[in-house]
Formats: structure tokens, C-alpha cells, sequence
């Protein structure tokens, strides 16, 4: 669905720094969401953790520069890395033209994928955090 | 909010007062320079790949990588620097990336008013006078603070600048100068040499700190206590240390020296099958500028090239797949072993 201009697609969950997460059989990929690119800019770097790298809810487990800003990922749910999208190493720009494609960043193995209900999701939910956000960011 | 008026510092301090203050998470403002120079370069790059680690080795010219981004600078102490570390949800702190640096940087801005330079704000994040860049600035997140650090600079060495960075053929190194010089000023040459024996380093950190307090209330004085101290301790254990300066990133095919905003110099190589393609071009506001392509590959006829450049030169980015293809659609033009997916690998950033 698109709020306010900014694609969102109702079947994902979303962490509230704007990470977006889909289920996949019994793994979790995710990446940046339409909201965070748009507001980052030209992304530059996006940091691929090592595989098995044990990630904690809400914790930070790897980084992401949009070339004015080096901003922090944050692990959605507790569980494990097994894999990163390496493609993005070399064509970063993929988060910014097509941020739930071939922009994906991270293979996740949750501990309980039953953490997920806890993201953000639902299409009212979604657009009640959303909107707040746009709220927020309008500020100053 | 406390204020650390420092002045000069040992080079490394220069740096690892920031990265402590975040991640002990003390909201505060430091103004210092460094006593002596060194290399700088960002959180991502490779540093045998950005510097000219032999060079800096012979002048015994340290390198250090931060936890900012953007790319390799060459810092001493005629940059003045400023910092400030803000809690990550702090209500001074403005959500938007662009209202972020516009409110940070017009105490900046106002600084070079009250002495004479017409600075103003470009978005995203520069501050220019006319068309030149007058300052550097960037924000890392660390620990749960945001720092968000830039130079006020006195007096530039663009000789040493070009000379740390690697750049593997000289005619390239001095065209990178050339550029820097034109579009990188500074507030000497602004002023005049002389405006320096006025606007010192104590006087100027004076201004900032007053611009700064209309934005963030008044400051208090901060000393260096044992808990900034020791995590400069602990953090010159990990950030001066081989593994993180030379930690690698991603592969690297050529150089790109980012000017100012809306200009990148680019230096391209790509291995195509029919052979190793060079570039070196220029993107002035999102459009290739002098271009020149070189190579040992074949192409017929042997104008071809240059025929590539001018189509090329003054195109959008996005228009470059469609240059392309009218050049390979054409049967008199003939570059074995060359597609243009080749070409795309090295027209880009």
C-alpha cells in the first residue's frame, strides 16, 4: 500500500527503525524500508556482518552510510545471521531502487519466529506508525 | 550540555575524545585541533585502496579511521574542529537528515558572517561560499549518540592533500589538486593571510561556542574526568590498532574523490574479455564531465573513442545505457570482446 508517497507494503513487519521483515519458510529476510531510503538518500556502504553473527532484539548488529550519514541496523528479532546480500557490497544503490527486491540486505534465523508478531504489522497498525513518523520528521 | 574548549591535542585525541563522549553517552561540544597531521579517512573505506600508505610512512604521517562516514581527508591544526555529540533521541536533534545539518551548521555559518566570509548552507551538508566548499562536515551514530563533527579551516595544504591520497598515475594526482583547488576554499583565502594573526584559534573557538550556545542553552565547562580518560585509554587499544585501520570493505575498482556536493572525480578500470577499459571522468551535478577513456582493447574505426567521449560528455547518468546502445547499433562500430555491461561497470560511481 502506499502512504503518503511512500510504498509500504502491507504484508511485511516492520521494525520501528524502519527495517522491513518477510517470512520465508523458517527464515526472516529483511532490509531498509521505502521510508528510510527515501529519507537517507544515496545510500554508500551497507555493512555484511559475518554469518552466524548472533543478533539480539533491538540491538545493533551492523552499519549503513548514505554517504552524509552513518546510521546503525537493528537486529528485529532475536536469532542468527546466515546470510548477507553481497551484491549490495558492490551496488549499495539497490536499497534506493528497489528497496524490497533486489535491495534486501540480511538472511536472519530467528530463535522464535513467533518474535515476529511483535513488529510493527497489519495494515492499520502500519499506517498509524507511519504516519506518526511523517509527523515526526516534519519537525524543526 | 558541557563544553570542552581544548585547543590543541595530540593528533589521536583529536579523534577518540568524540568517539568517547558518545559512547559514554555525555551530550557535549568540543572545540580542538590537532597538534600535529594526520590522515582521516571513513568508516568504510579500504585504506590501501584511499591512501598512500608509503608516502605517509616516509613523512611519518599517521592514519586513522573514524566512526563517520565520507571520504579521506588530510587533517592538521590549521582545521579548526567542532563536535558535537548529541543522545540519539535528544530533542535538539532534528529526525530529518538535511534539517539536521542546516540547524548544526548555522552557528557555523554565523561564525563566518561575524568575520567576513559569506558562507551559506548546500544541502545536504555543505557550507559554501560561492561555489566552493568552506567546510567538512558529517554525523556517525555511536554507541546511542549521535556526533556530528566538521572543520573550520584556516589554511588548507592541497599539495599534501593530493600527495596522501593513492592515485596510481600523477596526471591524474594533479588534476585531483587542480580540482580541490577550485573548489575547496578556506578562510585565509578569503581573508587574506593576514586575517589570521586576528581570528585565532582561542577567538574563534569563542564564536562558536557562543553561536552554538543560542541553539543548545548555555554550556558548562568540561574537564577531562578518569571516565573520558580512561575510555580515550581503551579506545586508542582498539582504534589505533592495524585491524581496524586496515579492516577491508568492499572491492574497489578505481577511485572516486568526492569534491563537493554535486562533484566526484572518477577514475574506472575494468578487466571486459576484450581487454582492460580505463576511465577517468568527472560528475558535475549529476552529469559526466571530461571524460577520457583509454585502454588496450580494439575498436574500430579508430576514432571511436573519442567519438564515445563527446556523445558521452555533458549526459545524465541515467542516459548513459542509451548512448551506449546507439554507439553498438551502429555495424561501422566494432569493439570486440567489449558489451556494453562492460562500459556501465566503468561509467558509474
Amino acid at each position: 500500500m502506499e502512504i503518503h508517497g511512500y510504498q509500504m507494503p502491507e504484508n511485511l513487519y516492520y521494525e520501528k527503525n524502519h527495517y522491513w521483515v518477510r517470512i520465508e519458510g523458517d527464515i526472516l529476510v529483511m532490509g531498509m524500508d521505502d521510508f528510510a531510503q527515501k529519507m537517507a538518500g544515496d545510500i554508500v556502504f551497507v555493512k555484511i556482518p559475518f554469518v552466524g553473527k548472533k543478533l539480539q532484539t533491538g540491538k545493533k548488529f551492523a552499519q549503513v552510510e548514505s554517504g552524509k550519514w552513518l546510521g546503525k541496523v537493528y537486529a528485529p528479532v532475536n536469532g542468527e545471521l546466515i546470510e548477507g546480500n553481497e551484491a549490495l557490497e558492490a551496488d549499495p544503490e539497490f536499497i534506493n531502487q528497489d528497496c524490497y527486491g533486489t535491495g534486501w540486505m540480511y538472511k536472519i534465523k530467528p530463535v522464535d519466529m513467533g518474535e515476529v508478531e511483535n513488529l510493527i504489522h497489519g495494515t492499520d497498525a502500519i499506517d498509524k506508525w507511519l504516519l506518526a513518523d511523517i509527523e515526526k520528521y516534519k519537525e524543526h | 550540555m558541557k563544553l570542552y574548549n581544548l585547543g590543541k591535542v595530540p593528533w589521536q585525541e583529536s579523534q577518540l575524545i568524540y568517539h568517547a563522549l558518545a559512547l559514554c553517552g555525555e551530550e557535549a561540544l568540543c572545540l580542538l585541533s590537532p597538534a600535529s597531521p594526520y590522515v582521516c579517512i571513513g568508516f568504510h573505506q579500504d585504506v590501501t585502496q584511499e591512501v598512500d600508505l608509503e608516502y605517509c610512512r616516509q613523512n611519518h604521517i599517521p592514519v586513522f579511521r573514524r566512526e563517520v562516514g565520507g571520504g579521506a581527508v588530510f587533517l592538521d591544526g590549521r582545521q579548526l574542529f567542532f563536535q558535537l555529540i548529541l543522545h540519539r533521541n535528544s530533542p535538539h536533534a532534528p529526525k530529518r537528515i538535511d534539517a539536521f545539518y542546516r540547524k548544526f551548521l548555522q552557528p557555523i555559518i554565523n561564525v563566518h558572517h561575524k568575520i567576513g566570509v559569506p558562507a551559506s548552507f548546500k544541502p545536504v551538508n555543505d557550507l559554501m561560499v560561492g561555489q566552493r566548499k568552506i567546510s567538512g562536515t558529517g554525523v556517525g551514530e555511536i554507541g546511542d549518540s549521535i556526533a556530528f563533527v566538521g572543520n573550520l579551516i584556516l589554511d588548507f595544504d592541497y599539495e599534501t592533500m593530493s600527495r596522501v591520497l593513492k592515485i596510481p598515475d600523477e596526471k591524474f594526482r594533479d588534476k585531483v589538486k587542480k580540482t580541490i583547488e577550485e573548489n575547496l576554499t578556506t578562510i585565509s583565502r578569503e581573508l587574506g593571510q593576514e586575517s589570521l594573526n586576528r581570528w585565532d584559534e582561542k577567538t574563534l573557538n569563542d564564536l562558536m561556542s557562543k553561536e552554538f550556545e543560542k541553539i543548545l542553552g548555555p554550556f558548562t565547562f568540561g574537564r577531562m574526568d578518569a571516565v573520558l580518560i580512561d575510555k580515550i585509554q581503551e579506545l586508542k587499544t582498539t582504534m589505533l590498532d592495524d585491524g581496524w585501520i586496515y579492516k577491508k570493505a568492499g572491492q574497489l575498482t578505481g577511485r572516486v574523490v568526492k569534491v563537493r556536493a554535486g562533484l566526484e572525480m572518477v577514475q574506472r578500470m575494468h578487466k571486459a574479455s576484450g581487454g582492460l577499459i580505463k576511465t577517468n571522468f568527472e560528475i558535475r551535478e549529476g552529469k559526466l564531465a571530461n571524460i577520457n577513456i583509454s585502454g588496450d582493447f580494439f575498436c574500430f574505426p579508430h576514432t571511436l573513442v573519442q567519438d564515445m567521449e563527446k556523445h558521452l560528455e555533458g549526459a545524465a547518468l541515467g542516459d548513459i545505457r542509451e548512448i551506449l546502445m546507439a554507439v553498438y547499433d551502429d555495424p561501422m562500430n566494432q569493439i570486440p570482446g567489449v558489451t556494453i555491461e562492460d562500459w556501465m561497470m566503468t561509467i558509474k560511481k
